[in-house]
């Protein structure tokens, strides 16, 4: 094992999957120019026909993907917003999800959506700073991984490319930006879709938390340690599959669920867990479910973000409100968003990098 | 029709205003009072002031994120002070600080700025068919860096703006550069004017660093499409000078820009460009430049500090909520 940061994740996964395999290929806007991203080593080893550069066009980057998967390639589709995807609804959930679904299976596409997801970034506005795997998460015929850390990210995006469905992979912006850094092994290895993975264990209650909201989490946990609560974190890893059983066995121990996602609540990642576990689960519960998510509005820009974005506070309330406990207790911020004194910063373009 | 002497001196004078507050905003963000980003736009001022100094007040202008729209938004009216304490996050900013870099003012016909490039494409061609409708002769002006007119939202629009000969106006700013990415490598040709031809649309090209030229160039089609003639398409050719964004690598695919590429295009300053001519001309002495240049200082200075010292939201949830859905 050695220590990687979250950005040196991707760039081993796409490095060696693409050495593994002459028909995988990145496209994407400033792939061969990103200065953290895609350093010009990658550049130079695969040439720039498989680091495709792109205009700005994300119905014709997307259909691209998912034409080249249609004739056997394995194209990675990036943006460093998921927002930009959206423009490309109709590629993303119409021709990828459902391509193969009205040709009754005939035909097979393996393209990997990889986007940068999330707010926190000094308040980019409403079209830079969503999540979207609500939306995703909603379409049949899309698989959907969140992975968390350097060790999660590098291994199912492996999996998300061999795969032989369209896959979407969502890292969340921040930690890219943070430069937080994991655990990896040297040698190879995936990490198949459908696994949840027990982040921290606790038996009083358990705390469902995808993305950033899994450190959020964490970090919330450390404090109400101190206070007497045993805090269990999830992380699904993969929202579809969604691994519901460990899920139900962990509330089982702890009798008390609370989801965490930072995409808007309404109709949310949260609602589907949280619904599809009490439809299985509702006995082991000694209090309702609480979910905690972004504002049911836009996320506002500047420095008006932090209202409408779930914050740790929020997170802590939801757990001492679920184990019946009406005080509540005082959590920091999140230490991970502090760094940066502008978007782009916190982003990782500072200008010391690279 | 020429220019009359003042209106050579106020081309002149919004060159050196937008710079100005250009080099305000760089400062405000490196100094953390701008949490997001800036996009400077030093070295572009000619193609926002040459299309916008005359622009009608009730004439409608979507403009592209490129210093945050201000070479076009100051020129038509939005205060410094509005634009800054917006960025700032106050509550006298033009959208009540909610939107970190946005702009809006549907008084002077700015309707907003998009986060998503290509989205002001299909919205400029139904404020031209609102505008078409009302029968009150308004323009609708967009104004684009190059690279965003690969989105297929433009190539829709021009479709129906040009057979309903709606009074548009798309202009590129071309400063050759997309992100970290030469244009050239990712567009076919090398003038985006072509893309007017196959839509009938009207076409030019022209030097975006020479504000006069510019002002003819949209002044014309200005003209047309008052007299109903349709949409018209103008390139100005630019250069971007900054990076990307302020205080981001200014690389291109992977590499340190090269200085001299930049220092070329310098030498063509728009200002310095247009205080030759009006020296020249006779239009500005020495002393009137001085002048001028000490009263955009001014302005932008009062500004900074109007702004700054504005009021945060007090009720931040009630903004939201009001922001949300209209009564
Ligand atoms: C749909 C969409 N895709 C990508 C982006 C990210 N993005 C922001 S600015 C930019 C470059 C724009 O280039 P250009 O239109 O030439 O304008 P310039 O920045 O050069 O002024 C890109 C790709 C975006 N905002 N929206």
């Amino acid at each position: 094992m050695r220590e990687i940061k979250f950005v040196q994740a991707i760039i081993e996964a796409l490095e060696e999957e693409m050495t593994r395999d002459e028909t995988v290929f990145i496209i994407g806007l400033n792939v061969q120019a990103d200065p953290i991203l895609t350093p010009v080593r990658l550049v130079e080893k695969f040439g720039t026909k498989r680091l495709r550069e792109v205009p700005i066009a994300e119905p014709g980057i997307l259909g691209c993907g998912v034409g080249a998967a249609l004739a056997g390639y394995r194209p990675i589709v990036h943006s460093r917003f998921v927002d930009f995807f959206m423009p490309a609804a109709d590629e993303l959930f119409h021709k990828a999800a459902k391509w193969r679904y009205i040709h009754g299976g005939k035909v097979t596409i393996p393209v990997t959506f990889l986007a940068g997801i999330g707010g926190y970034l000094g308040g980019g506005g409403p079209e830079h700073s969503q999540c979207l795997e609500g939306y995703i998460m909603h379409t049949p015929g899309l698989k959907l991984a969140i992975p968390t850390t350097p060790y999660d990210l590098k291994g199912l995006l492996k999996t998300a490319i061999r795969d032989n469905n369209p896959t979407v992979v969502l890292y969340h912006r921040i930690l890219v930006g943070a430069g937080t850094s994991g655990l990896v092994p040297e040698e190879e290895y995936t990490i198949p879709f459908g696994q949840a993975d027990i982040k921290r264990e606790g038996k009083d209650v358990t705390v469902v938390a995808t993305g950033l909201m899994v450190f959020m989490t964490l970090q919330v946990a450390d404090q109400l340690q101190e206070k007497g609560l045993d805090v269990e974190v999830l992380d699904p890893r993969t929202l579809e599959p969604l691994d519901i059983e460990t899920i139900l066995s962990s509330v089982k121990k702890t009798h008390r669920l609370v989801i965490v996602d930072e995409d808007t609540l309404r109709c949310s990642v949260g609602a589907e867990i949280g619904m599809q576990f009490m439809e299985k689960g509702f006995d082991y519960l000694d209090a309702p479910i609480k979910r905690v998510g972004a504002a049911n509005s836009p996320i506002p820009g500047g420095f008006m973000e932090c209202y409408a974005l779930p914050q740790p506070q929020d997170i802590a309330d939801a757990i001492t409100e679920v184990l019946g406990i009406k005080e509540s207790f005082q959590v920091k911020p999140l230490e991970l968003l502090k760094p940066g004194r502008h978007m782009g910063e916190r982003l990782g373009y500072g200008k010391k990098e690279n | 029709m020429d220019l009359t002497k003042e209106q050579k001196i106020r081309l002149y004078t919004n060159l050196v205003r937008v710079r100005k507050l250009d080099e305000t905003m760089v400062k405000a963000l490196l100094t953390g009072k701008i949490s997001t980003f800036f996009h400077s736009g030093e070295g572009q001022e000619a193609v926002g002031v040459g299309a916008c100094s005359f622009l009608r007040e009730d004439d409608y202008l979507f403009p592209s994120h490129r210093g945050h729209a201000i070479s076009k938004t100051l020129i038509k009216g939005l205060p410094a002070r509005i634009i800054l304490a917006e960025h700032y996050g106050r509550i006298t900013g033009c959208c009540d600080g909610v939107s970190g870099f946005h702009t809006c003012d549907m008084k002077l016909g700015i309707p907003g700025m998009s986060g998503t490039l290509g989205g002001h494409f299909p919205l400029a061609v139904g404020m031209g068919l609102a505008a078409q409708l009302r029968g009150k002769k308004q323009v609708v002006m967009v104004i684009e860096g190059e690279g965003t007119y690969a989105r297929g939202t433009f190539h829709e629009s021009m479709i129906m703006a040009a057979t309903w000969k709606l009074p548009n106006l798309f202009i590129v700013e071309n400063n050759q550069i997309m992100g970290n990415t030469p244009v050239k490598i990712i567009h076919p040709k090398d003038d985006f004017a072509d893309l007017g031809f196959g839509y009938g649309v009207p076409a030019k090209v022209v030097d975006g660093q020479d504000v006069f030229a510019v002002h003819k160039e949209v002044q014309t089609a200005i003209d047309r499409a008052r007299a109903d003639e349709g949409p018209s398409l103008i390139e100005c050719k630019t250069y971007r000078i900054q990076p990307h964004a302020v205080g981001l690598p200014d690389t291109l695919l992977g590499r340190p820009r090269t200085q001299e590429e930049i220092e070329v295009w310098r030498k063509r300053d728009p200002i310095k460009l247009a205080q030759k001519r009006l020296l020249k001309e006779g239009v500005l002495t020495q002393v009137d430049i001085e002048k001028i240049d000490g009263g955009a200082a001014n302005e932008m200075e009062e500004a900074d500090r109007l702004a700054w010292a504005d009021p945060m939201p007090t009720d931040p949830k009630e903004i939201l909520k009001k922001a949300l859905y209209a009564e």
